[in-house]
């Protein structure tokens, strides 16, 4: 797994390195059972501080991507990981609803929002 | 716990061992030969006051110089046991010099006497007075403040030493005591008196120790 | 976690110098750095915490019970490293870790002689030959050889090379891998607050922020642009600001506003120096 903490970029330190490590585990980085750094090693490795890699833990746990078990360590979750997915396909649908409703209040029409997809799908594969 | 504490005491002066040892053994020989008149009384008690005076400052002048206290007082060691430690640093040194002036005795090739019950009894007495006084000063003003005191008295010393050995050696010259006592007794009594008076100034020295600044 | 120390108003009048209300808590696991100018109390601070000083006022408790009241239990679950070491230089390693080590019901000399390998120091060395680097770590190996639950560091760094200040990142991380911590005191200008979890700032005797360092660096932001941006409204946000012909870099507390108020400017996550600097430079 990689984590890169950029000093320019604004999301808090914390949302960034719990950022990677979610798309670690849906990308499947991490398997399913598997055993994550203890919070001083991470917070060592990464150069932070271990108050933020216990929030980043703590905030992964509650939103079912990982347990973690006293005394023996934080591991990736198993049984919410379809859930998880659909949550993360629901939060797609959410932020497309916020997107259709700007263009609607602009006036763009259906086939310009197409477009505008098209191009982000073409840029993405390049 | 307050063994170590002693024993950190005689390392810190552990350059000097060697020669307050022999000092300890040669002085009261010397000071016998040159004392016409009096006995090992002033001998002994003067070579022992000369040694335990001289450890006694270059402990302190240790101490002032490296501030060990200030660590030890970080651990578990208490600021009582410092203070307590030191008493029975001096103490322990009395002692062992009254063993090598015993030595002394029986090694010398001039004729030294032992010391009795009674002899003993006064030098551990004026001993416990002389540092009880000491020790509680240097503990309140601090080394060097101290020093000042000690070297004004010792001043003194040339002016008032002769009136104190005419004393000693007169007491010593055969006159007993008017208290009804045998004079093993009474020497039993200036040990007890000595403990008392010990006692007293090491409860000052605590009290002064536990609110100073490290 | 858990706080492990909770210091709460402290005080102490020491000559011209006061150490006013001084409150502070320390997280278990952590490491904190208790970072100030020389003279804003950090020392005074420390050695109120050990009694070394007494204090006028304040309470200070570790795991929740009252120091004074269990002053030697409390001192035998703590690690000290003294900024001047306080040593018997006449002394040799040997000697006085005998001294210190009889202190202790915990100590473990093994572990102790583990540390004094792996530092590289000779046990029958005297103390007043050690180099400071030596000398420093000669400190900490007698300061976490008893199982110590806090380690509590008066600048431990200053006057020590990069390389070792290095050596002692490393010692430190380790030590507090399993659960111990540390609260350690710093200049401003030393590199060792990188290693602090928790960050407390002293100054002229009193306690400027206690924070997480990472969301202190969260919250302010190192802003680099063209003076033209600069009026009397935008030059408010800054904490400081440095103005030169080819444009200004300043600290700002308040990244939205400036944000908003300001186009065309870089903003950079600051170092934690940069932070200090810009709170009691004013």
């Amino acid at each position: 797994m990689k984590i890169i903490i950029s000093n320019t970029s604004d999301p808090p330190i914390y949302q960034q390195i719990k950022n990677q490590i979610k798309d670690a585990i849906i990308h499947g980085e991490l398997k399913e059972g598997e055993m994550l750094p203890s919070i001083r090693a991470l917070a060592n490795d990464l150069r932070v501080s271990v108050l933020t890699t216990r929030r980043v833990y703590d905030e992964l746990e509650s939103e079912g991507f990982i347990t973690t078990k006293a005394g023996k360590g934080s591991f990736v979750a198993k049984e919410n990981f379809e859930l998880l997915l659909e949550s993360k396909r629901h939060m797609v649908e959410v932020k497309l609803t916020e997107a259709w409703e700007t263009a609607r209040s602009l006036g763009i029409s259906k086939d310009e929002l197409y477009a505008m997809m098209d191009l982000l799908f073409e840029e993405g594969e390049e | 716990m307050h063994l170590h504490l002693v024993k950190k005491d005689f390392l810190l002066a552990k350059k000097y061992w060697i020669v307050l040892l022999i000092a300890a053994v040669v002085l009261p020989v010397f000071i016998q030969t040159k004392l016409t008149a009096g006995g090992e009384f002033p001998a002994f008690f003067l070579s022992t006051l000369y040694v335990v005076f001289l450890l006694f400052n270059t402990v302190s002048m240790m101490e002032d110089k490296y501030r060990g206290a200030a660590l030890l007082c970080a651990t578990p060691y208490t600021r009582t046991a410092l203070v307590a430690a030191k008493y029975l640093f001096i103490f322990s040194v009395f002692f062992g010099c009254f063993i090598l002036y015993t030595l002394a005795v029986l090694l010398s090739p001039v004729t030294i006497s032992m010391i009795d019950m009674y002899d003993f009894g006064r030098a551990l007495l004026l001993f416990t007075v002389i540092f009880g006084v000491l020790i509680p000063v240097q503990y309140r003003f601090g080394y060097e403040k101290s020093r000042y005191i000690f070297f004004f008295l010792v001043f003194l010393t040339p002016f008032v030493l002769p009136g104190i050995m005419k004393a000693l050696q007169h007491d010593n010259a055969g006159t007993m005591s008017p208290l009804p006592f045998s004079s093993p007794l009474l020497g039993l009594l200036f040990v007890l008196l000595a403990f008392v008076i010990g006692g007293i100034s090491l409860s000052i020295t605590i009290r002064i120790y536990s609110t100073r600044n490290l | 976690m858990k706080p492990i120390l909770e210091v709460n108003g402290l005080t102490k009048q020491l000559g011209n110098f006061q150490l006013k209300d001084v409150s502070f808590s320390l997280t278990e696991g952590c490491i904190t750095g208790f970072i100030g100018v020389n003279g804003a109390g950090k020392t005074t601070t420390i050695k109120l915490l050990l009694g070394l000083i007494q204090k006028d006022a304040g309470e200070i408790h570790f795991f929740g019970e009252n120091v004074q009241s269990k002053e030697r239990e409390f001192k035998s679950r703590l690690g000290i490293v003294l900024d001047e070491g306080y040593f018997y230089e006449g002394l040799t390693l040997l000697e006085m870790k005998n001294i210190v080590a009889a202190a202790y019901s915990h100590w473990d000399n093994s572990l102790f002689n583990r540390n004094i390998e792996r530092f590289g120091l000779s046990l029958n060395q005297k103390i007043e030959t050690l180099s400071k680097g030596m000398r420093m770590k000669y400190a900490i190996a007698l300061a976490i050889s008893h199982h110590a639950d806090l380690l509590i560091m008066d600048e431990p760094a200053s006057g020590l090379d990069p390389q070792v200040r290095m050596e002692l990142r490393d010692i430190l991380l380790e030590y507090v891998a399993d659960g111990k911590s540390v609260f350690l005191s710093s200049h401003i200008t030393s590199d060792l607050d990188k290693v602090a979890d928790t960050i407390i700032l002293i100054d002229n005797g009193q306690i400027v922020f206690s924070e997480e360092k990472d969301i202190l660096l969260d919250q302010h932001g190192l802003v680099k642009g063209d003076t033209k941006e600069l009026n009397d409204q935008t030059r408010n946000l800054f904490l400081t600001l440095q103005e030169t012909e080819y444009g200004f870099s300043g600290l700002t507390k308040d990244k939205a506003s400036v944000r908003q108020q300001m186009n065309n400017t870089l903003i950079e996550r600051p170092s934690i120096e940069d932070i200090m600097l810009s709170y009691i430079g004013r």
